[in-house]
C-alpha cells in the first residue's frame, strides 16, 4: 500500500505560482539594484602591491578583417615591449551599430575603452566633455609632443587649444586622372602639365564629356567632385574654397564664414560649369553612373575605374582601394586642386584617423603611451594592411602602399606615396568645428540644393551660415 | 465574486488570497512594465525639457527645445510631412492589398499552406538587408522594376534619385512586410461565420455583396485592429529610410522621416534632450490620431 504523503508538505499549483511571481519580481528588482555604496569601515583593503598587469581596452568605429586583425599585431608587438600591459582584444566597433551612438552610451555608463579610434572630429567629443585633453602626455611622450605633427592636422584636434587627439594617419585629397584618357584625347599626362586653374581644368573637362540623349556616358570633371555623393562633397568644400582665397570656419575665433564672397563666387562658378557641360540635371547625372570611388549601395561599380571618368578628386586611400574594383584601365596619377579666380595658391584637405582617450578611461596614461606607440611604430603594421597616410614625423618616409607597387611598380608607389604627403603641407584646415557633423549635414544638403536649382547659392549658404553659426554659439554657451 | 466596488475589508479571505496570487503571478510583468516602458518614458518627457549630451548631466532649459522645433529647425517641417505622406498612403495601400491576399489565401486550394508560409517569409527578412536588394531592384538604368515597367514601353522613374519618386518608392518597399498584416486579415476571416454566408447566398447575394455586408462587417474589429497597428507602425519608419536616405534624408531630405530626424539629433549632434522632445512630439501625435480612429470605430466597427 502507498504510504499517504503529508499534506503540510505539498506544494499546491496556487502556492507554486504565487512563489514563481515573487521570486521572478525579486530576481528583476535585484538586477535593477543600485550599487552598493560602501563606507570606509566596509572598504575592501588596499593591496598593497600594485596588480601584476595593467589591462587596457583599445576600439575602432569598424572597418575590414584585415584593418581589425591589425590591431591585434600592433598590441602583440607592444605588449612584448611593456609586459605589465595587457590588452585585450581590439574591438572592431563592438555592436556593429554607429559607432559615436556605441562610444557616447558607454562614457555615460562608464564603461568607456581605455582609448579608441574616431572616425568623427574629436573637437566634438571635446566640447561636450567626452574625451580628455592630451597636451600633458603629449609633452613627455616618446614620440608624441606638438612637434612631432603637422600643424595643419593636428589643428583637427585642438579645442580653446588643448589637443583632444592624435591624428594618427590623415589621407590627403588630390585630384586623381585617367592617364590614358589624356593621351586619347590628345592632353599632356604629365603631372605637371595638369591643369592650373579651374580655367584651363574646366576647358579640358570638354574634351571628355560625352552624353547620348539623357545618359552621360563619359565625364570630364564634375565641378567640386560627383553628384553622387554630397557628403564627400561637403567634407572637401574647405579645400575648394581655399583655392579661391576663401575659408570656411575661423577656429579662432569660433566664427563659420561659408556664404563668403568667395564662397559664393567659388558656387556660382560650379553651377554654370554644371549647366554648360552637364545640362544642370542632377537627377540624369546620377542616374548615368556612380560617380563617387566605391561600389555604391545599388552596385554599380565606380565611374573612375570604370575608365568613364577622366578626373576625380578623392584620397591617398584611394590609391590601393582603386584596385577593389576591376580597373578597366592601367594608368592613373594624381595632380595638385587647380586655383581659382579668387585664390593665389593650391589646397588639399585630409581625412585622418584620430586617436582619442575618452572621459573616465580607466588607464589613461598607460593608454596614452599605446597611444603614443601606434603613433609612430605600431602605424607601420597599420599601414601594411591598409595604406593610410601617417603623419608623424617619426614615421619613415619610406612607407609605400603594396598594391599600388603590384598593380604599377616600386617608382610610382613612392612617387604618389611622396606627392600626397606633401599635399599636408598646403592642407586647409579642417575638422575643427565643436558641431561638424551638424555643419557637414547642412552643407551637404545645400549643395544639393543648388546643384538641383532648389534655391541659389546666396540662399542655401546663407541658411547653413545662420544655422551653424547659431548651433556653434549655443554650444558654446552650454 | 468580488467586484471591483466592494471595499478589499469586505472581501473574503479566499478571494484576497486569490488577488494576491494573481498580483504576484504577474508581478514579474509589471516590474518590466514600469522600469523599462513608463520609466522611460516619463525620463523622456523630463529630458525634452533639458539640454542633454549624454556624457553630461542634463540641464534644465524649459521649453527651449520646443521652441526650437517649431520655429527654428529647417528640417522638422519636411520630416513631418514626409512622415504624414508615408502614413496616409502606406496605411490604407498595405490594408487592402494584405486583406486581398489574406481572402485569396483563405480558399481551399491545395498546397494553401505552403503559399501562406511564402507571403509571410518576407516579414522575417533583416531590413537592412531587404532595404539593400531593394535598392538594386530600384536602381533606375539596369534594376529589375525598371526594365520590367519599359517593357511596357512606359519611361520609367529614377526611384531613390528622384525627390519625386523616394516617398512612393519607399512605400512600394514596405508593402513587402504585409505578412504579418496579412495573417491576422487571414485569422479574422476564418473566425466569419459561414452560416452567415451561406445565408446571404441563398439570399442572392454575388461575391461583392457577401464581401461587403457580411465578411466586412465581420471583419471590422481586425481592421480596426491593423490599422491601428499600422498607423503606428508608419510613424516609426527607420531602418529603410536610414538606409535609402541617410541621415540628411537624401535626395533632398524627402526620405527624412520624424525617426530619422530624432535619431540624428541624439546620435550624431548630441542633443538628446532636443530628441527627446521631437519624440514625445511624436508619441503625443500618434496618441491623438489612435485616439481619433478608436472614436470613429463606433461608426464603423460592428459590435454583436
Amino acid at each position: 500500500m502507498k504510504p499517504k504523503s503529508n499534506p503540510s508538505l505539498r506544494l499546491n499549483r496556487r502556492d507554486f505560482l504565487k512563489i514563481a511571481g515573487l521570486t521572478g519580481g525579486a530576481s528583476i528588482l535585484a538586477a535593477c539594484g543600485t550599487k552598493v555604496v560602501t563606507t570606509p569601515e566596509t572598504q575592501v583593503p588596499i593591496p598593497t602591491q600594485p596588480p601584476a598587469k595593467i589591462p587596457l581596452s583599445f576600439w575602432t568605429p569598424g572597418g575590414s578583417d584585415v584593418y581589425c586583425k591589425g590591431f591585434g599585431t600592433i598590441a602583440a608587438n607592444y605588449m612584448k615591449d611593456n609586459p605589465n600591459i595587457e590588452l585585450g582584444e581590439t574591438k572592431c566597433n563592438p555592436t556593429g551599430e554607429n559607432y559615436t551612438e556605441v562610444l557616447l552610451a558607454n562614457i555615460a555608463a562608464g564603461t568607456p575603452p581605455d582609448a579608441t579610434i574616431v572616425w568623427t572630429s574629436p573637437v566634438t567629443y571635446a566640447v561636450r566633455g567626452a574625451v580628455i585633453p592630451l597636451d600633458d602626455f603629449m609633452k613627455t611622450s616618446k614620440y608624441s609632443q606638438t612637434e612631432a605633427w603637422p600643424k595643419g592636422v593636428l589643428a583637427s584636434c585642438l579645442y580653446r587649444g588643448k589637443a583632444y587627439g592624435l591624428p594618427v594617419t590623415a589621407g590627403t585629397y588630390a585630384l586623381f586622372y585617367n592617364e590614358e584618357m589624356f593621351e586619347k584625347a590628345g592632353l599632356s599626362s604629365k603631372r605637371e602639365d595638369f591643369p592650373k586653374t579651374w580655367d584651363d581644368l574646366r576647358r579640358i573637362s570638354k574634351e571628355f564629356t560625352k552624353w547620348d540623349g539623357d545618359l552621360l556616358k563619359v565625364a570630364g570633371f564634375i565641378p567640386m567632385g560627383g553628384p553622387s555623393d554630397f557628403y564627400g562633397m561637403a567634407v572637401e568644400f574647405p579645400i575648394w574654397s581655399h583655392t579661391n582665397g576663401g575659408r570656411v570656419f575661423d577656429n579662432e575665433n569660433m566664427k563659420y564664414t561659408i556664404n563668403s564672397e568667395q564662397n559664393l563666387q567659388l558656387m556660382h562658378y560650379a553651377l554654370e560649369w554644371w549647366d554648360e557641360e552637364y545640362h544642370g540635371d542632377l537627377i540624369k547625372v546620377n542616374t548615368s553612373a556612380n560617380w563617387a570611388g566605391y561600389a555604391d549601395a545599388k552596385g554599380r561599380p565606380p565611374a573612375f575605374q570604370e575608365g568613364v571618368y577622366a578626373v576625380f578628386n578623392s584620397g591617398f586611400w584611394l590609391c590601393s582601394d582603386m584596385y577593389a574594383a576591376e580597373l578597366k584601365f592601367e594608368r592613373w596619377n594624381v595632380a595638385p586642386y587647380p586655383v581659382g579666380p579668387g585664390g593665389k595658391e593650391t589646397a588639399s584637405g585630409y581625412w585622418p584617423n584620430w586617436l582619442v582617450i575618452p572621459k573616465a578611461s580607466p588607464h589613461p596614461k598607460e593608454a596614452f603611451d599605446y597611444l603614443d606607440y601606434m603613433s609612430a611604430v605600431g602605424v607601420r603594421t597599420w599601414f601594411d594592411n591598409i595604406p593610410d597616410l601617417p603623419t608623424n614625423a617619426n614615421v619613415p618616409n619610406t612607407l609605400v602602399p603594396s598594391l599600388v607597387v603590384k598593380n604599377r611598380n616600386q617608382e610610382f608607389a613612392a612617387n604618389v606615396t611622396d606627392f600626397f604627403r606633401h599635399q599636408l603641407d598646403v592642407a586647409t584646415p579642417m575638422w575643427n568645428s565643436p558641431v561638424e557633423d551638424f555643419y557637414l549635414d547642412k552643407l551637404s544638403l545645400a549643395l544639393e540644393q543648388i546643384l538641383s536649382k532648389k534655391a541659389t547659392p546666396e540662399d542655401a549658404l546663407g541658411e547653413v551660415q545662420r544655422a551653424c553659426q547659431e548651433e556653434l554659439d549655443k554650444v558654446l554657451k552650454g | 465574486m468580488a467586484s471591483i466596488r466592494t471595499p478589499w475589508s469586505k472581501i473574503s479571505p479566499l478571494h484576497r488570497q486569490e488577488a494576491w496570487t494573481g498580483i504576484l503571478f504577474t508581478l514579474p510583468w509589471i516590474i518590466s512594465l514600469i522600469t523599462l516602458m513608463i520609466y522611460p518614458i516619463l525620463d523622456t518627457v523630463y529630458l525634452s525639457f533639458t539640454e542633454y549630451s549624454v556624457v553630461e548631466e542634463p540641464k534644465w532649459v524649459g521649453l527651449d527645445n520646443y521652441k526650437e522645433i517649431f520655429l527654428n529647425d529647417a528640417s522638422f517641417k519636411p520630416a513631418v510631412s514626409n512622415s504624414l505622406y508615408y502614413a496616409l498612403l502606406s496605411v490604407p495601400i498595405g490594408l487592402v492589398l494584405s486583406l486581398a491576399l489574406a481572402m485569396l489565401l483563405n480558399m481551399r486550394a491545395a498546397g494553401i499552406g505552403i503559399y501562406r508560409t511564402l507571403f509571410y517569409l518576407p516579414s522575417l527578412v533583416p531590413p537592412v538587408a531587404a532595404t539593400i536588394t531593394f535598392l538594386v531592384m530600384f536602381e533606375p538604368r539596369g534594376g529589375l522594376i525598371n526594365l520590367f515597367i519599359r517593357m511596357f514601353g512606359i519611361s520609367a522613374p529614377s526611384w531613390f534619385d528622384d525627390p519625386v519618386w523616394a516617398k512612393p518608392g519607399l512605400i512600394i518597399m514596405s508593402l513587402w512586410g504585409i505578412g504579418y498584416l496579412t495573417l491576422v486579415f487571414l485569422a479574422g476571416l476564418q473566425d466569419v461565420p459561414t452560416t452567415l454566408l451561406e445565408a446571404a447566398e441563398m439570399d442572392g447575394a454575388n461575391a461583392w455583396q457577401k464581401f461587403r455586408h457580411v465578411t466586412l462587417p465581420m471583419m471590422s474589429n481586425v481592421i480596426l485592429f491593423n490599422l491601428v497597428m499600422n498607423v503606428i507602425w508608419s510613424f516609426q519608419v527607420f531602418t529603410q529610410a536610414l538606409v535609402i536616405g541617410g541621415t540628411n534624408g537624401s535626395p533632398l531630405e524627402s526620405t527624412l522621416m520624424v525617426m530619422v530626424l530624432i535619431y540624428r539629433n541624439a546620435f550624431r549632434y548630441f542633443k538628446m534632450g532636443y530628441a527627446s522632445a521631437l519624440a514625445f512630439l511624436m508619441f503625443i501625435v500618434i496618441m491623438i490620431i489612435t485616439a481619433l480612429i478608436f472614436r470613429s470605430s463606433d461608426a464603423w466597427v460592428h459590435t454583436d
